[in-house]
């Protein structure tokens, strides 16, 4: 009877808490709302739990109380909920998990098949297209340990875009990589924030933040300390802690 | 002049030294000395030779026809029971590593009570129980009853194996598998047992090695591979050592044809990677 609510909030996080099984309190009574096409930087210092409100948006954490809607789906203990939702939104890691048994193709081929059921012929053809949108189309049938870390990072957002997902999150995306391949990274994030799709992002990259970022969330302790516009955060922090992390990182 | 000689002959020994026919020639030599310590303490013994006696419990020919001798008669036993078993085992194995890794609780303790009783207890004990008190109880023959055994007892081992593989693979494999929305099944089948079968198979074909040798246990319940058709042989014959040599050499030929398989397997898995 619940038909899809098509709000103007895609993702809706109610008050919810996570605890780690060695007692560390990783989110508290966190809460936020993020619109269709918004791009949200999410930034703290490490263990403010940033990594673990990205992991839960699609169900890779679980949280002890709360709610996460995600387009009008709740994310809770019923399995196809959490499927239907991992559909929708599409990840990419820090350490880009690429299947390495698999080359490029395969790689991005693999959940288009799977999941979207498509066949070999129509995945290839959205496949190339994305490695296209993503520069490196020539390598196909590379497998990842024959690519440079951002050409990497690349393939496994082409291959997140492949499901056609509604929110993108990024986490820590190009912490991993050498600087001088940051950019080419950051290059398709941006062009796919301009392009309308709803991302959260934790990141240090202000650069980026600053460009294409709609709105920072300042995250310490399992909390918002401060959320705001991208130039409210970093030129007029209203909060000390705020200040104090702003001043260290720019 | 001298070390200008000298240079030169090193030169010209080299080669001979570090060639694979001086490792030959050792072998060969070691094996003389074993044969020559067999055959002086066999001697000593007044054991009188007979092996042209034993082709024909192997290969003859009759009517110009080929005729398979008991001896091969028990290895296609042998390879029969073996066969069944290293799928079943593997079948074994893998449930129940899949049942220990699982959520449920009552999956995670039958595959703890299975793994502790097999390991703990003889696999001739386990044989015996399986033939003399389950197999009347279910209604099953003695070949299936030594399938079983062996399939159950190995799987055991097996599972540890299969555990160990998947485990060793990257969490973050897992989460990236889940983040595109792929169910477990897929995530296995695709992702996970793929990459795992690597760190498996040279642990799995030990365990399949072991399969075979182990196999030799079912003459014990009157099945006639291999082994029992030696035993028969042998009373009827008192070729005692040519027999026995003859028996563990063709298990020592279908062992190491199958780790050979199993290296090329591997070395194909490495090239596909």
């Amino acid at each position: 009877m619940q038909g899809k609510k098509l709000g103007d909030y895609i993702i809706e996080v109610d008050r919810i808490h996570k605890t780690f099984p060695d007692g560390i309190q990783a989110l508290y009574d966190f809460s936020t709302r993020i619109k269709r096409s918004e791009v949200v930087v999410v930034i703290g210092p490490s263990g403010a739990g940033k990594s673990t409100f990205l992991r839960c948006l699609n169900g890779l954490e679980d949280f002890d109380r709360g709610t996460i809607t995600i387009d009008g789906i709740p994310l809770d203990d019923n399995k196809e909920n959490r499927l239907e939702i991992r559909k929708e939104v599409g990840m990419v890691f820090q350490l880009f998990n690429l299947f390495p048994h698999m080359t490029v193709l395969e790689n991005v081929n693999l959940a288009q098949m799977l999941v979207r059921k498509k066949n070999h012929n129509e995945a290839t053809k959205v496949t190339m297209s994305l490695l296209e949108k993503v520069g490196i189309p020539e390598k196909a049938q590379s497998y990842p340990s024959q690519l440079s870390g951002g050409q990497q990072q690349r393939v496994a957002i082409a291959r997140a875009l492949a499901m056609v997902p509604k929110v993108m999150l990024f986490d820590e995306a190009t912490s991993a990589l050498d600087p001088e391949m940051i950019g080419e990274v950051l290059d398709v994030m941006k062009t796919l924030a301009r392009e309308g799709m709803t991302m959260v992002v934790v990141t240090h990259e202000m650069g980026f933040a600053r460009e294409v970022g709609d709105r920072v969330i300042f995250m310490d302790e399992g909390r918002t300390v401060e959320e705001g516009s991208v130039e409210q955060i970093f030129s007029n922090p209203q909060e000390e802690r705020t200040k104090q992390f702003i001043s260290q990182i720019l | 002049m001298a070390p200008v000689n000298n240079k030169s002959s090193r030169h010209i020994w080299f080669p001979v030294i570090h060639s694979p026919w001086s490792d030959i020639i050792k072998f060969l030599l070691v094996i003389a000395a074993l044969v020559w310590l067999i055959y002086r303490g066999t001697e000593s013994l007044g054991y009188n030779w007979q092996w042209h006696r034993v082709s024909k419990y192997i290969l003859s020919v009759e009517d110009g026809k080929l005729i398979f001798g008991p001896l091969i008669q028990g290895l296609l036993v042998t390879l029969r029971i073996c066969g069944w078993s290293l799928v079943f085992s593997f079948f074994f194995g893998l449930l129940t590593a899949l049942l220990r890794m699982s959520d449920s609780l009552v999956g995670r303790s039958v595959a703890r009570c299975y793994l502790e009783l097999i390991r703990n207890t003889p696999l001739l004990v386990q044989l015996f129980f399986l033939y003399f008190v389950a197999a009347p109880i279910l209604g099953i023959d003695r070949f299936t009853a030594g399938v079983l055994t062996l399939s159950l007892f190995e799987g055991a081992y097996a599972s540890e194996i299969f555990r160990a593989g998947i485990v060793s693979i990257a969490r973050g494999q897992w989460e990236a598998a889940h983040s595109l929305g792929l169910s477990t099944f897929h995530t296995y089948r695709h992702i996970v047992l793929p990459q795992a079968i690597r760190y498996i198979l040279p642990p799995l074909t030990s365990q399949a090695v072991a399969l075979i040798k182990d196999s030799a246990l079912v003459s014990t319940i009157a099945i006639y591979d291999l082994t029992m058709q030696g035993q028969i042989i042998i009373s009827e014959t008192f070729l005692t050592f040519e027999i026995w040599f003859t028996v563990a050499a063709i298990y020592l030929v279908l062992t190491v044809v199958l780790s050979t398989m199993a290296d090329i397997m591997a070395y194909r898995l490495k090239i596909a990677s």
